[in-house]
């Protein structure tokens, strides 16, 4: 190897590509802990601070107690979770049917699932409100978990449609001639194989769900059936933005969801693509 | 026995209709949509707390849909697009009453409230407002206006008068600002955002001209020499270094921020604003801020911008004549001193403003009530969305150099005219 | 599910499995759409005109196209898809990249991808602005401590908001990208890395040789959904800069909002979620053939 080759292989390149990539992800994360961490005439000085001069915790105390916090991110927690597992359960049942099973319209299904997605949500919302209230779900946990597993069914679909059209289909066939059913092989074989498509899947419907605003807003309005990125737009007033106070909600929001994926994601696909490929 | 046992449930059953069948007729429920933090929902909430003492069986439950008249606009939007009956109370912006009623979302008042005769004892801007196609759309909770705040301190310590005049206005806050020799220490703060207060940042220097944005049918009357010399007045304090270079991008909040942090000498601010600088607990400038009239343009009158909220009966309420009547109890005089004392929410009553209490709390109600009286609202139309965002676009690409003064009224003209026929 | 069942046909089986999938998209979806179509041919201004409610044909499209607005939103639209979706995908390909390469702890690289995704979009275009403030913004900031004397206004410039506007974009979807990315880079598997260095391949060789179309499907499915997204475009143009200064960053979906919840004009805000519908189809639809085919 020639010298440049041997400066930066190895460690120093994963070192250096490890300090990119968290910098790049981290800066504005660490932007928001920093400011929470401030009072609100701290960032109007000139020139700014960094550091905040009098870290103070009272933003985290005021993000609890002016409201309750931790019952929306319960409801959150709820509707995420739930409209995840939904998406990803039958967004595998109709990948794996356009995948593997020879329809002959494969193409216009695919392209119906995707059209879904090809309108702006602000238009199709009144119609959408007019759907949950006739059917009385207005203010509960289905009115949102319903419209988000649709929402994400179109980016999961497609995912695991790629996922699952590059697994062999010798492997499913060999399970299949071992005596399982083909929702067996769709269950044993493929989805564990594509494991990786899966989790993604899921973390991006998660996430999606969990951010969303405009549905949240005007479906759930009650403040028992709130969620969290509608009540920290409640922080705020026509005249005023408390930014300090707003990030530390942000902190509180996110990054427990963050960390828990994070660590998740290690433990499980970590687990799972070492013993599937084997090559 | 069975027979007995039969007759005790059926007479049980008789009485516990009956007493149930009286609750459901005494026991109203109200819902009431009251807007975000600055609308003061605590407040709101112990004079509903108050009604429903007086009137028992009735319980009121506030929803907050929204911080921001943005996103109460959206949350609106969607559930009066759906006809919903969910909700029978809006608080609704000064500028919305023309253009709910017109899209039939507000049921008309004049039967609970006697007619158009209700709206005579509110300051007349207020009952201007509030009645669309000759109707009572909405009653008034609380007033608000556009204010000069200042730095009574700065302006003592240079021996300078307060100004009449926006001539008067940079050449005093150029004196200071030199003498003083801070870098970050601006002399006047606006709001150039595109947001809502644009509108108000346009219109104070045309309406201090003695001009009108329309007349009394809607129709467009603007005056393009006066508006364009409007513009032209805040870029010549821009360039007078009065104006920050990126007045621009400056919001409400951020007028406070600074003035709070003591940044700025003077700066034009809704009511809200005097509690902010006198008792947040990070405020630089306590005890040492003045308010007053807006400055009058050279040979012209003072002039400002009138705000505050409505409240409005929903067109799809179930309970409409006891929304109606809530809506009445919180717009009496009584509530308004309430609100005063409690809140510093200025009064839509001109009695209130020389109230004794009300004077404890807030002394400098007493010179408000004349600018507010003097107070215009800003162009009741229709399609007040539409007017809006065309003149605070406008006036954003002004301010920023994207186009010429000229140009902006010439779009906003072009653009209005079609509009506000 | 998994009792042991005597298969149907392949046909019964791939139409019940579609089902749910149909059903949830019908219940939330037909209904909206319809509405919005049918909206699109009647005269909706609620502003209380004289014609509310009239049936106006194709009225509504022929002022779209007429509509300075329109074409103007329009072309920001286009120029935003054009910019942030290769943008986001050379960078969410390059973090994919190196997020793969073996690491002894990977949750602290996985946290630095997933974050940017994880925060909320509502506030992501809040605190971007907030960076590109002149006053307040650490990018001023920064140049400020390199030497730069004069303050640049970022987002009062036409060029400059879009810049910062597309940036933002990049920096918060290249974040989506890359996790779709990493997860199809993780089902290569290593021994055909292995076999092409043991043939003396260098690493640039296996990359396009063996990663990038390996990742082909991977990067066809990223690259629909960003694009839709792009054409999309709303929440950070919106909270940057509400399409200021003037309406030099003003999107189709803006424009869409603007006139839905502004104007209250129902009619001419369907039929541009009808054009926006179509713009979306005719630029994704040559995506879309590439991932029915089997591979």
């Amino acid at each position: 190897m020639t010298t440049a080759a041997a400066l930066w292989s190895g460690k120093r390149l994963r070192m250096a590509a490890a300090a990119l990539i968290v910098v790049n992800g981290f800066f504005p994360a660490l932007w928001i802990l920093l400011t929470s961490l401030k009072s609100e005439s701290e960032l109007v000085r000139k020139p700014i601070t960094w550091l905040p001069h009098a870290p103070t915790l009272d933003n985290y105390v005021h993000a609890f107690t002016a409201q309750p916090l931790l019952h929306y991110l319960g409801n959150s927690l709820m509707v995420a979770s739930l409209s995840t597992v939904l998406s990803l359960l039958v967004a595998a049942c109709a990948a794996y049917a356009i995948a593997r099973l020879n329809l002959r319209y494969r193409q216009w299904i695919l392209t119906a699932i995707v059209a879904s997605s090809m309108f702006p949500l602000i238009s199709l919302l009144v119609p959408i409100f007019e759907t949950m209230r006739s059917l009385n779900l207005l203010n509960s946990y289905l009115a949102l978990v319903l419209p988000y597993t649709v929402l994400n069914l179109p980016v999961c679909t497609l995912v695991l449609v790629s996922f699952f059209q590059s697994i062999p289909k010798d492997l499913e066939n060999a399970a299949m001639i071992d005596g399982c059913s083909r929702l067996g092989a769709l269950w044993r074989v493929v989805i564990p194989l594509s494991a990786p498509g899966v989790f993604t899947a899921g973390i991006l419907a998660f996430v999606n769900a969990w951010d969303e605003f405009l549905l949240a807003l005007s479906l759930n309005a009650s403040a028992a059936m709130r969620t969290a990125p509608v009540g920290i737009a409640l922080y705020q007033g026509e005249y005023s933005f408390p930014w300090p106070l707003i990030s530390a909600a942000l902190v509180i929001t996110i990054v427990p969801v963050a960390v828990l994926i994070a660590l998740f994601q290690e433990r499980v696909i970590g687990g799972l693509t070492q013993g599937g490929l084997k090559g | 026995m069975k027979r007995r046992t039969l007759t005790q449930w059926l007479s049980a059953a008789v009485v516990v209709a009956g007493l149930s069948g009286q609750a459901a007729l005494a026991d109203t429920k109200i819902r009431v949509f009251s807007g975000g933090q600055n609308q003061r929902p605590d407040l709101m909430r112990k004079l509903f707390d108050a009604y429903q003492a007086q009137n028992p069986g009735t319980t009121i439950e506030i929803e907050t849909g929204g911080a921001t008249s943005e996103l109460q606009r959206q949350y609106l939007s969607t559930v009066l697009n759906a006809k919903d009956t969910a909700i029978d109370i809006y608080m609704i912006d000064i500028v919305n009453p023309s253009q709910y009623f017109n899209a039939g979302w507000l049921e008309p008042l004049d039967s609970y409230v006697g007619g158009a005769a209700a709206l005579k004892p509110y300051l007349p801007v207020y009952s201007q407002a509030n009645l669309v196609n000759g109707k009572v759309a909405a009653l008034p909770a609380f007033a608000d206006a556009m204010f000069m705040y200042y730095r009574k301190d700065l302006l003592e310590k240079h021996g300078v008068k307060e100004p009449k005049t926006w001539d008067e206005l940079t050449a005093a806050a150029k004196k200071i600002t030199e003498a003083e020799k801070n870098p970050s220490l601006q002399g006047l703060s606006i709001q150039g955002a595109p947001i809502e207060g644009a509108v108000c940042t346009f219109l104070l220097p045309y309406w201090s001209q003695g001009k009108q944005f329309n007349d009394a049918n809607g129709k467009l009357t603007l005056d393009k020499e006066a508006a364009t010399k409007g513009l032209d007045m805040w870029l010549k304090m821009v360039d007078a270094g009065v104006l920050k270079k990126n007045i621009a991008e400056v919001t409400t909040p951020v007028t406070v921020n600074e003035f709070k942090a003591g940044q700025v000498v003077f700066a034009i601010n809704w009511g809200f604003a005097w509690d902010v600088f006198k008792d947040a607990a990070d405020s630089q400038v306590k005890g040492k801020v003045g308010v007053m009239p807006l400055p009058a343009v050279a040979g012209g009158k003072s002039a400002t911008c009138v705000g505050g909220w409505q409240w409005a009966v929903s067109a799809f309420s179930k309970n409409k004549p006891a929304a109606a009547q809530l809506v009445k109890y919180m717009s009496t005089p009584e509530a308004s001193k309430f609100l005063a004392r409690e809140g510093s929410l200025l009064p839509v009553f001109q009695s209130v403003y020389t109230d004794a209490d009300v004077l404890k709390q807030a002394p400098w109600f007493k010179d408000a009530a004349n600018v507010i009286i003097a107070g215009q609202a800003r162009p009741i139309s229709s399609q007040y969305g539409q007017v809006s965002d065309v003149v605070r676009t406008n006036t954003n690409a002004a301010l920023a150099r994207t186009k010429t003064p000229t140009e902006a009224v010439n779009d906003i003209e072009g653009r209005l005219n079609r509009v506000m026929r | 599910m998994l009792k042991t069942l005597r298969d149907p046909s392949e046909k019964v089986l791939a139409w019940l499995l579609l089902t749910p999938a149909f059903l949830l998209i019908a219940l939330i979806v037909i209904y909206p759409v319809g509405k919005l179509i049918y909206n699109s041919f009647f005269d909706l201004r609620l502003s209380g005109g004289a014609n509310l409610g009239q049936f106006v044909g194709w009225l509504n499209y022929q002022d779209v196209l007429k509509d300075a607005d329109f074409w103007h939103a329009t072309q920001n639209t286009l120029w935003i898809t054009l910019i942030t979706v290769p943008g986001a995908l050379l960078v969410g390909l390059g973090l994919a990249l190196l997020a793969n390469l073996p690491f002894q702890r990977k949750w602290p690289v996985r946290l630095a991808l997933l974050l940017p995704w994880a925060l909320p979009l509502s506030f992501c275009g809040l605190i971007f602005a907030w960076f590109f403030n002149t006053d307040y913004g650490i990018v001023n900031d920064v140049l400020r401590r390199l030497g730069q004397q004069e303050t640049t206004m970022w987002l009062l410039r036409p060029n400059w908001a879009f810049a910062a506007i597309c940036l933002t974009i990049i920096w918060k979807t290249s974040s989506f990208m890359a996790l779709i990315l990493l997860a199809g880079l993780q089902m290569i598997p290593r021994s055909l890395y292995e076999a092409a260095e043991v043939d003396g391949a260098t690493r640039w060789q296996q990359f396009w040789q063996i990663t990038l179309p390996l990742l082909m499907p991977s990067i066809v499915v990223a690259l629909i959904f960003r694009t839709l997204t792009a054409l999309q475009t709303f929440d950070i143009p919106y909270t940057m800069t509400k399409g200021g200064p003037g309406n030099s960053t003003e999107t189709l979906a803006m424009l869409i909002h603007k006139t839905t919840i502004d104007y209250l004009d129902l009619g001419y805000g369907s039929t541009l979620a009808v054009f926006m519908f179509l713009i979306s189809m005719a630029v994704t639809a040559v995506y879309l053939r590439r991932v029915g085919q089997t591979a």
